[in-house]
């Protein structure tokens, strides 16, 4: 019975160990590829080969040459961050009464900031471009903030409800009964219970606006605020002969940079049970 | 340290529900006492009430002379002790006990000192770094005490404090609380379901059904002499033994046999106009085996033969279990007491009585008893108000 049991759980392991195999692949692949394609020379760049023959940083050296890219990064960077900072800090305000409160309008106003998250942003880009070409916002960072928190709220809200659902009541209770006022109780008992929340909406809504492209190529016309995936689609190589692919590789390489640090950064704040030992469990 | 009263404190939901009903009592300063009762019957929101976590509806709270209906929690000045002992999970023993002390702007070293003598107090000095995902349930309830002892509060307010505890650390526990009680001489109220701790615990005690108080004394008066069923019932383990019964020219007639009731007992019975079919009350110690029992305390009580049902040897007593035909003692708040411990949807045939005998009883399992009780210690009931037709109070 063991010896059949045992061989039916290394099959089984062989089986998942193949299958992960083929999704850690087919997610990789592209990535590999790109970062492959980043590190070859312009005249080797359709080679095929995916070890490059030879190692050059020009396509590095190209994308910082110009001020096109690093622009574009700062904008990045810049407009990002603003907006996740933004968003987590009213999400959580809201999240937190939502969770808490019993308050006239409330299913009505999970449902609309719902709606909000559901409706197809393609739809909104035209009337959003008139609105802000007629208020001055038009090709600004307050121009691709705004609309940027307006779609990360819900997710914000959705997400961090949940987590503070999981926060025992009682101690809110406990805290007022220490003499809090109700701001100190959520500033020093309840947020800090909430930060593997917090800091997962972070990463969330942060990568939603790393990525956004649709709104930053129609919000945007010059490099004063157009984003990284903007300006990768204006990469034209040096001289229009040239295939700008290893630029756009290269550039691409980089803006996964930061993403990267950024969850990383957070991740290790993620951690599991932070409200164990708060209640009888 | 102060005095509470509640003056005629009720609470009602949105939903018209009325969870406490016109609650009077005054706590003087340093008193130790109890709310108790059956789950839902309004303990705790008296409790939340005088916290200030539940808005009173009606009445009028006043801590040391002060209304405080109005009042934020944290204005009232008193601390507070959760079943769930709600601890901040994410900071240490000393961060959680120093809680109340930083947020009233207590300077690091006052903080520092207060928080060593609490510590000492509660034996938890050796614990101050870590957090209380690490600690035992004991320690965490005694962090959640210490919490509520620094700052020195007009009053305690413990909610279930014990109740998440194993057995054994609950008696232990219960004996610290009251010393430390006794130590601080603070003001407490403390809620209960548990009719031991309510007991051994408390100064006073006050048994609440349905959201109306029923009786508040001293525990041993409590015992003594119950205003009603319902406490009769509650207070007391193994619990009182009630059996139907009628009064026919000063003498009682029950399953238990007929007894002659005593000059006491009699000189009460008429001055409260009993009915003639009642209920009767008497407590598992207040019978005996009758080979045990003298020939002239014989005579002055009642007598019956049954069968063993059940013998439980304590070493130092014996309880024995009987089932006697007949129909049991009904009424609805014997029935409420009965849901409460769960055993309403066990029907029982017959009436269950449980006797405690001395040790040298030589009663046997499953073999017939001869059984005596003491007739000035029953205490009878008027079945359809509840009321104790005996109440005395001496």
């Amino acid at each position: 019975m063991a010896g059949i049991g045992g061989a039916e759980t290394t099959g089984k392991k062989v089986g998942w160990g193949l299958l992960n195999a083929v999704v850690v692949i087919y997610a990789l692949f592209p990535v590999l590829w790109i970062v492959s394609l980043s590190f070859k020379s312009s005249a080797t760049l359709a080679d095929g080969n995916f070890i490059p023959r030879e190692w050059s940083l020009e396509n590095y050296q190209n994308i910082f040459s110009t001020s096109e890219f690093t622009r574009a990064l700062i904008n990045s960077i810049g407009i990002a961050i603003i907006a996740t900072a933004i968003a987590v800090v009213f999400g959580t305000m809201a999240a937190y009464a939502i969770a808490r409160l019993d308050f006239p309008g409330k299913n009505l106003l999970v449902g609309v900031s719902l709606l909000i998250a559901m409706f197809p942003q393609v739809s909104l880009v035209s009337p959003l471009f008139e609105i802000e070409r007629s208020l001055g916002l038009f090709d600004t960072w307050p121009g691709l903030i705004l609309p940027y928190i307006t779609f990360a709220l819900p997710l914000a809200i959705y997400t961090l409800s949940a987590f503070f659902r999981e926060i025992p009541w009682e101690l809110e209770k406990a805290a007022k009964m220490d003499g809090a006022t109700p701001g100190q109780a959520f500033r020093r008992v309840i947020a800090p219970l909430a930060a593997p929340g917090v800091f997962t909406t972070a990463i969330l809504v942060f990568i939603f606006c790393w990525n956004d492209f649709l709104f930053a190529i129609s919000l945007t016309s010059t490099e004063q605020s157009r984003t990284v995936p903007v300006a990768l689609s204006f990469f034209t190589g040096s001289s229009q002969f040239e295939d700008p692919a290893g630029s756009i590789a290269a550039a691409a390489v980089v803006i996964t940079i930061p993403i990267i640090l950024f969850v990383l950064f957070f991740q290790r704040r993620i951690v599991a049970g932070l409200t164990s030992g708060a209640v009888k469990g | 340290m102060a005095e509470i009263v509640l003056d005629k404190v009720s609470k009602r939901y949105p939903d018209g529900a009325l969870a406490v009903q016109e609650v009077d009592l005054e706590i003087a300063d340093g008193e130790f006492i109890i709310l108790v009762g059956p789950s839902g019957c309004g303990k705790s929101t008296t409790l939340n009430m005088i916290a200030g976590l539940e808005d009173i509806t009606d009445g009028e709270l006043r801590i040391a002379g002060q209304r405080v209906n109005e009042k934020a929690p944290k204005d009232r000045d008193i601390a507070m002790v959760f079943q769930s002992y709600a601890l901040y999970p994410h900071m240490t023993v000393k961060e959680n006990m120093a809680f109340p002390l930083r947020l009233a702007k207590v300077d690091n070293a006052t903080v520092e000192k207060k928080v060593r003598e609490a510590a000492e107090i509660l034996d938890l000095t050796q614990h101050l770094d870590r957090k209380p995902s690490n600690l035992s349930g004991g320690q965490r309830q005694r962090v959640a005490m210490g919490r509520a002892i620094v700052r020195n509060p007009k009053a305690f307010l413990m909610d279930e404090p014990l109740s998440n505890l194993d057995a054994k650390l609950r008696v232990q526990m219960r004996t610290s609380v009251s010393r430390l009680q006794k130590q601080l001489g603070t003001t407490t109220v403390y809620v209960t379901h548990d009719q031991t701790e309510a007991m051994t615990l408390g100064d006073r005690v006050v048994v609440m059904r349905g959201g109306v108080v029923q009786q508040i004394g001293a525990p041993q008066f409590l015992y003594d002499h119950p205003a009603n069923l319902f406490v009769a019932g509650f207070i007391g383990s193994p619990s009182m033994n009630f059996v139907p019964a009628s009064l026919e020219n000063g003498s009682l007639r029950s399953v238990l046999g007929d007894c002659t009731l005593t000059d006491r007992v009699r000189q009460l019975v008429e001055g409260a106009d009993a009915p003639r079919e009642v209920i009767m009350g008497i407590r598992p110690e207040h019978f005996e085996d009758a080979e045990l029992v003298e020939a002239t305390a014989l005579a002055s009580g009642g007598r019956f033969t049954s069968q063993v049902d059940v013998l439980e040897s304590m070493g130092s007593d014996k309880y024995a279990y009987f089932t006697l035909t007949g129909e049991q003692a009904a009424s609805a708040e014997l029935q409420e007491l009965a849901a409460d411990v769960g055993s309403d949807d066990v029907p029982g045939e017959g009436i269950s009585l449980v006797t405690r005998l001395s040790s040298s009883s030589g009663a046997v399992e499953g073999a017939p008893a001869d059984i005596w009780f003491d007739a000035d210690k029953v205490q009878l009931f008027d079945p359809s108000t509840g009321r104790n037709l005996t109440y005395t109070e001496r």
